[in-house]
């Protein structure tokens, strides 16, 4: 049980540790910079935060960011950036952040611990890391090291491979269940929809006007300027309901009913494209048991399960189908793992999109035209890699059919109960721990890992469980070239290329990598001729293999490269049968179901936690990363948890007062807004907040995570309620309330 | 790096004759707050002492399920009546051309501006103990660019332009907002509907 005082006295975090002398260390070498002014310059370049990575003009004058706009050129952002990215400098150049490598010196570690760091040399410090990796895994096995990282950049996915080192992210949480559900119903996953053009559009909790993730919002904006009919489903009223002809508040985990209606209904009426059905997808084959596999979801019964009036459903279904081209965008974390009935929900959209023949149709959902980079490994094939542990921390090969990413929901379990004591050395990366269901579970296991080194940016939470810390750049500070998905009707490919200087000692993701697989692995970082691959070669050969320039200095100085192309639309799709799979036969040769079937959410009202539990990102930062961002914390401002002013009234909250949230798993204080706009039975909170770490001056003790509500999972509790793609269920928790 | 110090002599350059304002779209407002981010970014304006030139306002009407929210990005309106100006006692508010400003070498930090100013333009830097508020970027329009604000508005909600253009656009009222008779700001609001 824990108790509201625990719950407050780890809000307020330790006390402050004196940063001082780096602080001025910081001024000066600003002031160093400054000292040679010239003139403005516009750098064509790309943001990092997202990986939409739009395009960017950036002045820069006398060495510093002055601004950083959209390039106008791009399709993707047409020529502007959200808040994270117009304020990307202040990231770069936060007073807070990592400047040298360190290491610990105070044994004990914990967000509560000064873990007295000292300042060492980056020869130092790869030396250690490398030295201490070596000697787990020569006395423990590959199986004693973990890394938690994206598999990006390509440069650690190569040292991980090298090692033989389980790499664990974060899709559970994301879009992972999407990606299988794509690949195996469509044939490849893809987040490019053609809205502007679409006729209908349905929207299942898809909240990008919100998010301001612009390559999408964008899409959604022409398609209301064209005038489409555009129906959302959100228990949420959104800036994305305002672009909506109607909003529907449905039941939390409720869409999944709403669109087995809608399936039920165009197969029914026979609303659906028959063309398309019968060229390009197995309907033929099937179609007696899709008649009868969907004979029960009515739009009566979903009216049970969704509270959306059954007389709405079938119209809003005869209208999907009849209009074409008709559209049912899902985007990664809308649905796609919020709860633990993620992998029929995506499926029914599948479906959706399928029956409406919009598949890489314009109006539907496409596949991007991109201009294809070559991998590192195609440049500089590596000798085979050693195979990975065949049993993973997190338990991901106990659901067989789940893709090939890794489940930050169950790693805590995984860490502590299933293999206590295995992973004796880490590699973090480019997440932070709030990002992890119940953080203190990982932050307990995180104690008693014997080495951890982390690459960061800013002193972020997890850096207190590091042993050694490696100072990264940021995106501002990188180059790359980066050909996008989003919104790729013809192919676009953009350079990204330092602004400034990299500041103090921090030192590139590709410097790291390299340089601790020379020490660790140096087969796999040589070439042919036996000399060390290095980063800038890889960049010109990219360029020039994939026809973009002769070099990548070239490239740097075009800034982007668009090529027109006709649109030509795809006629046969690469799953197993060469067709669109309304039912997928791989899922019944498995043993899972070939059809979506009703499930409900995980945790539903009870009377000790009377309320379902919504979660949201706010547009103005990106997850966990931008709290420390003077501009943006001012523009989120406290934490505030939504209610509706009828609930409020019942608990005797007050607009601006203090409310206490908690799950079963954890609680949270907040202040409470009261507004109209969410359904009277839900409680919805923001995430990124709850940052703990003393040194982030502007984000450390603002607000809690969300995080500390969600249960972590158990793989034998995926197993057995039927979550087989593994969704993290972000969102599937119910909670009490009071005033705090 | 801070141009909230005078901004007298910079202003020079602004084309006197030339009038501007804002042209604002609620519909196609997703509460991003990019343009209260560039702002800030650009003029370099302190954070953390709740001084926001520009900011994104939200307000709601009619009860679940049939709720209404309108978002409106706002900041000095550079009125033509700006009773800003008249009631300075330190004669810090000035204006050239139509942009109002206030010159903080002049500038006592009484706050009368600001008790005068309906849309909360004018605020108070507890740190500096001035009172500033949006220039107009007008540092950036004698470059012949736009106001940041302006420049990163990603759906195109906040517009900014010559008077003469935006003036008899859309209407001077928006619920909630002060009666604009008395102050006549330069700003209008688009009311078209989305086409159907």
């Amino acid at each position: 049980m824990i108790s509201r005082r625990t719950v407050l006295q780890n809000a307020g975090a330790a006390a402050a540790l004196s940063f001082a002398p780096w602080r001025e260390a910081f001024a000066a070498h600003f002031e160093q910079s400054r000292s040679a002014p010239y003139p403005p310059e516009s750098i064509v370049t790309a943001c990092g935060f997202c990986d939409s990575a739009c395009g960017m003009r950036a002045t820069v004058q006398d060495g510093a960011i002055r601004f950083l706009q959209g390039l106008p050129e791009d399709p993707h952002n047409e020529g502007r950036l959200c808040a994270k990215g117009t304020t990307a400098a202040w990231v770069k150049n936060d007073p807070d952040r990592l400047k040298f490598p360190m290491k610990r010196t105070n044994p004990r570690k914990g967000i509560e611990e000064d873990p007295g760091w000292v300042r060492i040399s980056w020869t130092e410090a790869l030396d250690t890391v490398a030295a201490r990796f070596a000697e787990i895994r020569e006395r423990y096995g590959p199986e004693a090291l973990l890394a938690i990282s994206r598999s990006s950049p390509a440069w650690f996915a190569r040292l991980f491979s090298a090692l033989g080192m389980e790499r664990v992210d974060h899709n559970d949480l994301c879009y992972g269940v999407d990606i299988v559900m794509q690949q195996r119903t469509i044939g490849a996953h893809s987040f490019a929809w053609d809205l502007e053009n679409a006729k209908c559009i349905v929207l299942f909790g898809w909240d990008f006007m919100a998010r301001a993730k612009l390559s999408l919002a964008n899409r959604l904006l022409h398609a209301r300027e064209n005038g489409a009919r555009i129906i959302n489903f959100n228990p949420l009223y959104t800036p994305t309901a305002r672009f909506c002809d109607e909003w529907h508040p449905v039941r939390p985990g409720g869409d999944l009913a709403v669109a087995l209606a809608m399936i039920h209904v165009l197969l029914k009426e026979n609303l659906f494209d028959r063309d398309f059905a019968e060229k390009y997808t197995n309907f033929p084959q099937y179609e007696a048991e899709l008649r009868t596999h969907f004979e029960k979801y009515t739009p009566e019964w979903a009216e049970t399960e969704s509270d959306v009036p059954a007389p709405v459903i079938r119209r809003i279904a005869r209208e999907y189908g009849t209009s074409r081209p008709a559209v049912a965008p899902l985007h990664k974390k809308t649905l796609a793992a919020n709860y633990e009935n993620a992998a029929p929900m995506c499926h029914a959209i599948a479906i959706l999109n399928i029956l409406a023949g919009n598949i890489d149709r314009p109006g539907g959902h496409y596949f991007p035209r991109t201009i294809s980079i070559p991998a590192l490994d195609t440049i500089y094939p590596p000798p085979a890699y050693p195979r990975l542990p065949s049993k993973r921390v997190d338990g991901r090969e106990k659901l067989p059919l789940a893709g090939s990413y890794g489940m930050f929901s169950t790693l805590a379990d995984g860490m502590t109960r299933v293999y206590p004591d295995r992973v004796k050395g880490i590699f973090w990366s480019g997440y932070h721990l709030n990002s992890f269901p119940q953080p203190r579970l990982l932050a307990e296991a995180l104690k008693k890992v014997e080495f951890m080194v982390i690459v960061e940016i800013l002193p972020m939470d997890a850096v207190y469980f590091a042993d050694i810390v490696l100072p990264n750049t940021m995106f501002l500070e990188g180059s790359d070239v980066l050909s996008r998905t989003y919104n790729a009707k013809s192919p676009f490919v953009v350079v990204r290329q330092p602004l400034t200087a990299a500041p103090f000692e921090t030192r590139s993701s590709a410097f790291i990598a390299i340089e601790l697989g020379k020490r660790l692995a140096p087969e796999y970082f040589r070439k042919a001729d036996g000399t060390w691959i290095s980063s800038s070669e890889l960049l010109d050969e990219q360029v020039r293999r994939a026809g973009i320039a002769e070099n990548f200095a070239e490239f740097r100085k075009m800034g982007f490269l668009a090529r027109e192309q006709p649109f030509t639309p795809r006629t046969t799709f690469a799953t197993a049968t060469g067709k669109c799979q309304i039912y997928v036969p791989e899922f019944a040769a498995r043993g899972y179901e070939p059809l979506p079937s009703w499930r409900p959410k995980r945790e539903s009202p009870s009377p000790q936690f009377p309320y379902y539990l919504i979660t949201y990102l706010p547009g103005e930062h990106k997850r966990n990363s931008t709290q420390n961002n003077p501009i943006l914390m001012e523009i989120s401002g406290p934490m505030r948890v939504q209610i509706h002013p009828s609930t409020a009234r019942k608990h005797g909250i007050r607009d601006g007062g203090p409310i206490w949230v908690r799950s079963r798993v954890g609680g949270i204080t907040a202040l409470a807004q009261l507004t109209e706009t969410v359904r009277p039975d839900v409680v919805v909170v923001p995430h990124g907040y709850g940052h703990k770490s003393p040194w982030l001056s502007v984000a450390r003790g603002i607000g809690e995570s969300d995080n500390d509500l969600i249960p972590a999972l158990r793989i034998e509790a995926l197993q057995e309620s039927g979550n087989w793609l593994g969704s993290g269920c972000i969102m599937d928790a119910v909670v009490a309330i009071e005033p705090a | 790096m801070n141009n909230c110090g005078r901004l007298g002599a910079a202003a020079e350059g602004v084309p006197a004759m030339t009038s501007y304002g804002w042209l604002f779209d609620p519909k196609r407002c997703i509460e991003c707050s990019a343009c209260e981010a560039a702002c800030k970014q650009w003029n370099q304006v302190e954070t953390g002492v709740n001084v926001r030139w520009r900011r994104v306002l939200r307000r709601e009407s009619g009860a679940f399920p049939n709720v209404q929210v309108t978002a409106i990005s706002m900041a000095c309106n550079h009125c033509e009546n700006a009773f800003c100006q008249k009631v300075c006692p330190a004669r810090a508010v000035w204006r050239r051309g139509s942009m109002v400003l206030i010159d903080s070498e002049k500038c006592v930090g009484c706050g009368q501006c600001y008790a005068f100013c309906p849309y909360g333009a004018p605020q108070f830097n507890p740190v500096t103990r001035k009172t500033t508020k949006c220039t107009m970027c007008f540092d950036r329009v004698e470059q012949g660019l736009q106001p940041a604000c302006a420049t990163a508005c990603p759906t195109g909600a906040l517009k900014w332009g010559e008077w003469k253009d935006i003036e008899n656009r859309g209407s001077d009222r928006m619920p909630g907002m002060a009666h604009p008779r008395q102050m006549q700001p330069r700003i209008r609001f688009v009311t078209e509907p989305w086409r159907a």
